[in-house]
């Protein structure tokens, strides 16, 4: 992480250079980098979203740019994006955008730009050693049987469900009453207290029902399996007589989400062939998960995992590039 | 039940003594108590306000606010732009001069304001950013704390000025400044992000704002202490208004004003950690939050360290400073004598700018020699987490069931047969009435009636639970209070704020946040207390405390959540270990600095007359120290307050958790009014404890 701020902030002050330098080779029309300012990607908190930005920022600095990360909270990042004091943000999760998305998006100044291709699962997990201590999961009708030794002092007799802290919308409480099982919601505060909380039962091999996602740098350390629930369909969340319980909604597994990229809108003017490029950007599980490990839980360095990966893979990014040129 | 046995023991107590008014006030109080009690179960409206009475501020605020965001968005962010150059400059200032360079020039000021002791302190600390690697990430928080500062003491001198000398501006200043040290910095920081967009500047302007109140204060402290002889003496020499002011009164205020400066260096760097959290800067709050989020303790608390030791060497400088500058007003001596630190400072300097130029390592530490032991940190608490869960979870589940839970949800909700071996029934609720109510009649005729309303009320809590008393009946109880104690304005101004929290529509979440706080302030104060207690007697003590202090008070407290979580999982008993942390420190500090300073000829005295130590401490120091106490326990419950944001992160539901909400959705209606909530909290406690403190003093003879 370190290492991403130190380049950060030298990239920061050698922006100011490398502008006057280029700025002695004037830009043609037509040629690429259409302006010398430096396209901003935000850099949020995970390991996946830096493995994203950096893919991303490695291609346009190969195709000539010159490339800023700038680390941005969650919601800020969609502000800054108004004005470009970030010029994109690649990976903005369908699950948790809340109102700001909305709110972004109507300034005008804000774009969306397709999915990156990353299928994001969030659903309910527990660390593997479970299915030893509850035969007959991941199947979600085994949990009923043994709710009790999921409790805590706090829940009993009932079983604990660690959920997403309260801001994150989460519809666990319904889904726990329409399912008929006999465990209690209890909200975590943070991403932090719900990754503390899978370390503490890992190191002491104990149950955890927990409310998690993927792809998430902790399942490169940990076997999180996945709870088999009634498989989504249209008409789940808001029809009652829908699914198993005809009395109740939600009585099915959390709808699979996507995950999009978003602009500046100025940047079709001022970069349209980089703006073009991030269009065609994708990024897919398989391509984030050993990249993810490598730097998790290998402790190799973000910058160069990023460059070998880039290196091996022109063949995908190619033809984006050749597509973006045109 | 209680209330009516209340009502008793408060009659006999009626009786016996001669006609007493505040008595019948809480005789009245009681009665109105045991009605509203009595129809909670006819009337929604006793625990719960009707919807419709609820004023949609919260909307009001949004909607004032875009509406100014839409007018004035193009001035404030004219003022970022502005802003932004200079701290630009300085961040590439600090990220050119290689680190020996910064190092050499930071000890020779470290030398100059505390000797070789501070000297060496300094190079360790910078030393031990370069080597866990992270110096860039230092510069960038020191080049925001390097311009905040400035602004910070700027403004707050001016503010400072206008407010001794200008009449109509005291009236608004103070209570500004009351305001601004009691909502919670985390509420800051939406307004300033709307206003000034993204980036750093939102942390400066954040960090400037946030240190200015003690500055203000202790500039208009400071010129209302200038001795008037002084003044007398100036006027008499002819000196004009303008030449009083800044030739006299401000120099001889000097002392009292550099205390303003040393806090609010402190504070502009606790802001500028808590600003972080909107990023854009990659400074080391950045580092030590995004750290926690990975749930990365040992990672966490190397950067956090780095916080610890600049507050430290922040502090230590500033003061040294400060009485440095008291002393060397009539020095002479060459140019070379009176500058020699200046000299050898500029010539380090330009010998490190040299060198670097010829070994890179002094330009950038070579990545190979890092030295970055986050991994045994975090293996050390996966250890004791794996080994010795059971025993902190069986204290956890003490502390829940027969602490927490009753003062949150009562005896009345918490009690069954799985951890108590019983039900709740009549009989023993019965029972447990009159054991409030002998314990009242006992401390009655031991002490004073005053006593024994404390201990109903107190048992009654216990038994109804902070979230079952009636709001009702809440307010009626804090009013009277405030009222007994302090008279009728803080009477007044009790209940005007209690119904900003009822008609807000937040009192639920102030409940839960008034329980978690106030649980976390009991234990914090009595464990405090008896720290301070035994430090303030054994020397040894003391100096093991005093590291242990500032480090809990400068580091960015997200640090310890993670270990907390693992050790005891996610949950109210988490929340409350952390705001304790927080808030104990005062408590100790305070104590032990009261009891240290009784007078030793007092102290002598009551030795000569036979004192047994115990005797000494109950009936002489701890009285005697009774005004700092009372001051820290004042402080320990804004630092409560302050702290309820970060304990969101664990998972509460009150006050701290709306405002954390607010400000990753940046709602700023929603957290203001949730901010201005924990300010009332804040305020109210304040003003009580406040009047009961000057009450006391009085009883004392201290005053």
């Amino acid at each position: 992480m370190s290492d991403i701020l130190h380049k950060a902030t030298v990239g920061a002050i050698g922006v100011g250079l490398a502008a006057a330098l280029s700025m002695a080779t004037p830009a043609g029309a037509g040629t690429v980098p259409e302006s010398t300012d430096p396209i901003k990607i935000a850099i949020n908190e995970w390991t996946g979203q830096h493995i994203t930005a950096h893919v991303a920022g490695e291609i346009l600095k190969r195709m000539g740019y010159n490339v800023e990360y700038v680390t941005a909270g969650y919601y800020p990042q969609l502000t800054a994006m108004e004005d470009n004091s970030v010029t994109a943000a690649l990976e903005i999760w369908s699950s948790n955008i809340g109102e700001g998305y909305g709110k972004a998006l109507a300034t005008g100044n804000v774009e969306e730009i397709g999915d990156l291709g990353l299928v994001p699962v969030e659903t309910w997990m527990y660390p593997a050693y479970v299915e030893e201590m509850c035969p007959g999961l991941p199947n979600w009708e085994a949990l009923n049987a043994c709710a009790e030794i999921f409790a805590t002092p706090e829940t009993f007799p009932k079983g604990r469900f660690l959920d997403y802290p309260a801001d994150w919308g989460t519809t666990n409480v319904d889904r726990i009453a329409a399912l008929g099982l006999n465990f209690v919601s209890v909200p975590a505060g943070s991403e932090g207290a719900l990754v503390a909380e899978i370390k503490s039962a890992v190191a002491r091999q104990e149950p955890l029902l927990i409310q998690f996602w993927k792809p998430h740098w902790v399942h490169a350390n940990i076997d999180m399996k996945i709870v088999a629930l009634p498989a989504y369909a249209e008409g789940c969340y808001d029809d009652p007589s829908w699914g198993l319980n005809p009395d109740a909604t939600y009585d099915c597994d959390w709808e699979r989400g996507y995950i999009k990229k978003m602009i500046w809108s100025g940047m079709k003017d001022k970069w349209p062939a980089a703006y073009r490029l991030l269009q065609n950007y994708t990024l897919t599980n398989e391509d984030q998960n050993p990249m993810m490990k490598a730097i998790d839980v290998d402790s190799e360095d973000l910058v160069e995992v990023v460059s070998e990966w880039v290196d091996a893979n022109e063949a995908r990014w190619r033809p984006w590039v050749e597509d973006a040129m045109k | 039940m209680i209330a009516t046995n209340a009502v008793s023991a408060l009659e006999s107590a009626f009786h016996r003594r001669n006609y007493d008014p505040s008595l019948a006030v809480w005789l009245v109080t009681g009665v109105a108590v045991v009605a509203l009690f009595a129809l909670r179960g006819q009337y929604d409206w006793v625990t719960k306000l009707p919807e419709e009475l609820v004023i949609p501020l919260e909307a009001w605020l949004n909607a004032f606010m875009d509406l100014f965001v839409a007018s004035f968005k193009w001035l404030f962010r004219a003022i970022s732009g502005l802003l932004e150059w200079p701290m630009n400059g300085l961040q590439a200032l600090l990220h050119w001069l290689p680190w020996p360079a910064t190092i050499a020039g930071s000890v020779v000021v470290a030398h100059l304001a505390g000797g070789w002791r501070l000297a060496v302190f300094t190079l360790c600390t910078l030393m031990y950013m370069v080597i866990v690697g992270y110096w860039d990430e230092s510069m960038n928080t020191l080049a925001l704390v390097g311009m905040a500062v400035p602004l910070s003491v700027a403004v707050g001198l001016f503010a400072g000025i206008l407010d001794f000398s200008y009449r109509p501006a005291k009236s608004v200043i103070q209570p500004t400044l009351d305001l601004m040290q009691t909502v919670p910095a985390f509420a800051y920081l939406i307004p300033v992000l709307l206003l000034f967009g993204f980036g750093p500047v939102v942390g400066l302007v954040a960090a400037t704002l946030y240190a200015c109140p003690p500055m203000v204060r202790n500039v208009s402290l400071g010129l209302q202490r200038v001795p008037v002889d002084i003044v007398e003496s100036a006027k008499m020499s002819g000196c004009t208004d303008r030449q009083l002011l800044w030739w006299v009164r401000l120099p001889a205020a000097m002392p009292t004003i550099m205390i303003g400066v040393n806090q609010t260096i402190m504070c502009a760097l606790s802001m500028v950690i808590i600003a972080a959290i909107i990023g854009g800067f990659g400074d080391i709050g950045w580092e030590v939050l995004s750290t926690m989020r990975r749930a990365q303790f040992g990672q966490s608390l190397l950067a956090g360290l780095v916080i610890v030791l600049i507050a430290m060497n922040f502090d230590r400088i500033s003061r040294g400073l400060t009485s440095r500058q008291r002393v060397s007003q009539a020095r002479t001596g060459t140019l070379w004598q009176r500058h020699a630190h200046l000299w050898v400072a500029l010539v380090a300097i330009m010998v490190a700018v040299a060198l670097a130029q010829v070994l890179p390592e002094l330009h950038d530490y070579p990545k190979a020699w890092i030295f970055y032991p986050a991994a045994v940190v975090n293996d050390a608490v996966t250890w004791f987490t794996a080994n010795y869960f059971f025993a902190t979870s069986a204290i956890k589940s003490w502390t829940l069931f027969y602490f927490l839970l009753p003062i949150r949800i009562g005896l009345e909700n918490s009690v069954t047969p799985h951890f108590w071996g019983f039900a709740l029934n009549l009989w023993i609720s019965l029972g447990y009435a009159a054991a409030v109510a002998g314990l009242a009649l006992w401390v009655d005729r031991a002490t004073s009636w005053r006593g024994a309303v404390a201990v109903l009320i107190t048992g009654g809590l216990f038994y109804f639970g902070t979230t079952g008393t009636p709001w009702a009946v809440f307010i009626l109880v804090v009013t009277v209070t405030a009222f007994r104690v302090g008279g009728w304005r803080v009477g007044v101004f009790a209940l005007g704020g209690l119904c900003f929290m009822l008609f807000t529509g937040i009192w639920e979440r102030a409940m839960l946040s008034v329980y978690l706080c106030g649980t976390a302030v009991l234990i914090a104060f009595l464990a405090g207390g008896l720290l301070g207690i035994w430090a303030a007697r054994n020397d040894r003590v003391s100096a093991f405390l005093r590291p242990i202090n500032d480090t809990l008070q400068t580091i960015p407290l997200y640090v310890f959540l993670i270990p907390i979580i693992m050790v005891f999982l996610v949950g109210e008993f988490s929340a409350l270990l952390a705001v304790i942390a927080y808030a104990i420190v005062p408590a100790i500090r305070y104590t032990e600095h009261g009891i240290r300073h009784v007078p030793a000829e007092t102290v002598e005295a009551a030795r000569a007359m036979g004192c047994t130590p115990r005797q000494l401490l109950w009936q002489v120091q701890l009285p005697l120290a009774l005004p700092e106490i009372m001051l820290g326990l004042n402080q320990t419950i804004m630092l409560g307050l302050a702290m309820l944001v970060i304990a969101a992160l664990v998972g509460t539901l009150g006050l701290g958790q709306m405002i954390y909400i607010a400000l990753t959705a940046a709602d700023f209606g929603k957290g203001a009014v949730a901010g201005l909530g924990i300010a009332l909290i804040a305020m109210i406690t304040d003003r009580i404890l406040q009047s009961w403190s000057a009450r006391k003093k009085v009883e004392l003879g201290l005053a």
